[in-house]
């Protein structure tokens, strides 16, 4: 894979891998997926195998999100907490058997993640195994994601719903699909088992089926460089910039996968106090009302020129709405869809209206497009 | 001449922060090389000090923003910004497109050339100097 990468890409280190920036370049990449499909390869993904006949109470206990409600063959987002609340890591949990789980969570906490699940395991006797050198993962994006991975596929993928997954051959090979993805479009996360990284033979042979396969529905091979512009226009959050564990999934707007019902879990009670007293910041999404730089990390946000109300954690040009864009963190009174606050760019004051995710006309864009 | 995929203009002089220098009479064009650009790649806002700024060789001169980079651009010369290409403000993709024609950033009154001279590379010592960063 590394091959291929070097050979047609612009390099970045990221969380100690040589990865993919872009191929052809970030714009042709964001759009190929938002109009038709792009491919991204996310092997340097963290994955760990969770399986024993407490593994769903472990899970319960471990992260936010309440896992019994899975059938197997389904996921779901959550987070982990630490016991202040703060986020540990986002990730995708999916139910592969009764008591068999799979957790997809980010390169940066790899070594993190593991640890602290494995040191919480114990109490549970489940067993938590790191499979993620021997997994190879690609992510399939766009309204052409089905009829592309479909060709690549043995098993019946229009039965496979969103948040759903299926075990099934890939271009020959043992795999595993999931309707997931970090680009606010329908698509697949696909998964070739049996793969490291020194024999990648098999993730070559999938990696070049899906290539051909998307070929005359103007595929793009696409580097981090689209991911995060994607992930950002939709509102997902990218760890490290917009959660950490500073951060509460409260204040992150992803009350949705906190279920304070549960019995307990690392970081209730904190949460539950918070959720009490109310957040006094909020995630919002913010969209630059002129032309002029984008926002970009750290930057502050201004009500006029008065009061500083909170800053970016994460910025960037949209190739979509050909505007600066931003997820930043404001005073709660202040996150208000359509109010117009501005961001202090070096030496300029750029106005920008608060608004809701995803950024782009979702009845244009993204998953839940009108066909 | 060329140094890999990069184009270097004979006629030009370069500094090692990948600006060129295109000398009219007391004037100078300047801009970003053909190599800054491609490092860049997909330039989508450019904003370059207010014409009638001065300006100090190797001193910040302006700002190039590509999709998820924000890069200095520091002036070749010293004097004064007597003209901005205005055209870069609808149009940023120019300095991808033609770094050393459309794609110029600023014009700038020259204060003492001879000295800024001494300190900027030929085409073929920029042409080795981006030898050395690829080695």
């Amino acid at each position: 894979m590394y091959d291929f990468h070097r050979l047609h890409a612009k390099m970045v280190e990221f969380a100690g891998f040589d990865m993919p920036l872009w191929y052809r370049g970030i714009i042709p990449e964001h759009l190929a997926v938002r109009n038709h499909v792009g491919v991204f390869d996310i092997t340097h993904m963290g994955r760990a195998l969770i399986t024993g006949a407490k593994s769903e109470a472990f899970l319960n206990y471990v992260i936010t999100n309440d896992v019994s409600v899975l059938a197997p063959l389904s996921a779901q987002y959550s987070v982990m907490c630490n016991e202040n609340g703060g986020v540990k890591d986002d990730f995708i949990v999916s139910r592969l058997e009764q008591e068999k789980f799979l957790m997809v969570y980010n390169a940066a906490n790899r070594q993190k993640d593991f640890q602290w699940l494995v040191q919480n395991a114990g109490a549970f006797g489940v067993k938590v195994e790191d499979v993620s050198e021997s997994v190879a993962m690609f992510a399939v994006q766009g309204p052409s994601a089905q009829r592309v991975l479909q060709r690549v596929a043995d098993a019946d993928l229009s039965r496979v719903e969103r948040f759903k997954c299926g075990f099934t051959r890939l271009a020959g090979c043992e795999g595993f699909v999931s309707r997931t993805g970090y680009t606010g479009e329908d698509g697949f996360e696909v998964f070739v088992w049996d793969t490291p990284v020194d024999k990648p033979d098999k993730a070559v042979k999938v990696w070049n089926a899906i290539l051909e396969a998307g070929k005359e529905f103007g595929i793009e091979p696409c580097g981090l460089g689209a991911r995060d512009t994607l992930r950002l226009e939709a509102g997902l959050c990218l760890y490290g910039n917009d959660i950490d564990e500073t951060v509460t999934p409260l204040e992150a707007g992803l009350g949705f996968v906190v279920k304070l019902k549960k019995e307990s879990f690392i970081g209730k009670a904190a949460l539950e106090k918070l959720k009490a007293e109310g957040v006094r910041r909020k995630r919002v999404g913010l969209r630059v009302l002129e032309k002029g730089p984008s926002p970009r990390q750290g930057q502050e946000v201004w009500k006029d020129s008065e009061m500083k109300i909170g800053f970016v954690s994460s910025g960037t040009f949209s190739p979509l709405l050909q505007c600066g864009v931003a997820q930043a963190y404001v005073g709660v009174e202040h996150a208000v869809e359509g109010a117009t606050v501005t961001v202090r760019v070096r030496d300029k004051a750029l106005k920008a209206e608060v608004c809701r995710f995803p950024l782009y006309d979702s009845a244009k864009f993204g998953y839940a497009r009108v066909k | 001449m060329r140094f890999k995929d990069y184009e270097i203009p004979d006629e030009l002089l370069y500094s090692r922060e990948h600006e060129w220098v295109r000398l009219e009479g007391k004037e100078a064009v300047v801009g970003i090389t053909d190599y800054a650009q491609k490092q860049l790649h997909e330039v989508v806002y450019v904003e370059v000090h207010r014409e009638g700024s001065g300006v100090k060789q190797f001193e910040n001169m302006g700002t190039v923003e590509s999709v998820k980079s924000v890069s200095d651009v520091f002036s070749p010369v010293t004097g004064k910004i007597v003209k901005v290409n205005g055209e870069l403000a609808d149009s940023p993709e120019l300095v991808n497109q033609e770094p050393y024609g459309k794609g110029w950033l600023a014009r700038v009154n020259l204060a003492d050339f001879s000295k800024d001279k001494e300190k900027l590379f030929t085409a073929k010592q920029y042409a080795d100097f981006l030898r050395t960063l690829a080695e």
